[in-house]
């Protein structure tokens, strides 16, 4: 009997529409694997959370257009990796980065989603980083990045259930 | 009011009733910039609110999904109907542990009686 693991890895085109795309199919997959459907929607939601964010902050102007998504695991453990081209001197990596340590900085994630909140509704337009704190509360997951041979960046999200 | 429909989402108005103004979320709400299209809506039922002095209701329960967007453009929602005075009612599904987290969560903005959120 082989060990109770799963792989998936793809490169996707840059393309809005692949989100949802991804994020339904990453959800069927996981509710044809586990009965737990509320950690398979937990499991899209931060697939597709983390998508977004690489189509809409991907340098897209090089050759490449694709990012690469790899989501692997065992029983009761996922990580879910999203792999896009970036320009370097883009300051959305230290937003990014900034967002991951702000969050660090609150005693759980259910403080620092509220407090997210409150602060989108008291700066309407900023951007806000708010798909990440959800991954970390909603998901659940233990997020981190890393720039990748200088030129992509990498973002996983490690979640158990 | 008219239905609103983009995409992969609808809010459907329940035109039989006269206390309210009531949309039901449909669908998944996945747009890039959903802002763009759900403003305008809102506005004018925010406007309609007024002239019948009746609150909005939005039920969440039948939706499949939204993004963090869609998440930040309701904050945003909540905050200007308390601006203009107008009562706004959220319904969501507890029994799904995404609707129960997102919409808990927005307990946060439950001051007074004009932002009421209710779990079925």
């Amino acid at each position: 009997m082989q060990p109770f693991q799963f792989s998936i890895d793809l490169p996707v085109l840059n393309h809005w529409r692949n989100v949802d795309l991804l994020l339904t199919s990453v959800q069927n997959c996981f509710i044809a694997v586990f009965s737990d459907v509320d950690g398979c929607n937990a499991i899209a939601m931060v697939t597709g959370e983390l998508v977004e964010n690489a189509v809409k902050y991907g340098y897209w102007n090089g050759d490449d257009k694709h990012f690469r998504l790899r989501i692997n695991g065992r029983r009761g453990s996922v990580t879910i990796q999203v792999e896009n081209p970036v320009d370097p001197r883009d300051p959305q990596i230290h937003t990014l980065e900034a967002t991951l340590r702000w969050i660090a900085g609150f005693p759980n994630t259910e403080t620092a989603y509220r407090a997210k909140m409150l602060e989108i509704a008291s700066q309407p337009g900023i951007s806000s980083g708010f798909g990440l704190v959800r991954c970390a509360y909603e998901g659940s997951s233990i997020l981190r990045a890393e720039i990748i041979e200088g030129n992509a960046l990498r973002v996983v999200a490690e979640m158990t259930f | 009011m008219n239905d609103f429909v983009a995409g992969d989402l609808t809010l459907a108005v329940n035109a039989a009733r006269r206390d309210a103004i009531e949309l039901t979320w449909l669908g998944r709400s996945n747009d890039r910039n959903p802002d763009k299209l759900l403003t305008p809506y809102w506005d004018a039922a925010l406007v309609e609110a007024a002239e019948r002095r009746v609150p909005i209701e939005l039920h969440f329960q039948k939706l499949q999904h939204f993004n963090s967007s869609t998440i930040t453009v309701i904050i945003q929602f909540i905050q200007e109907a308390r601006r203009r005075g107008a009562h706004l009612v959220v319904f969501y599904d507890q029994a799904l542990k995404w609707q129960k987290l997102s919409f808990d969560a927005m307990r946060v903005f439950v001051k007074d009686e004009l932002f009421q959120l209710r779990s079925v």
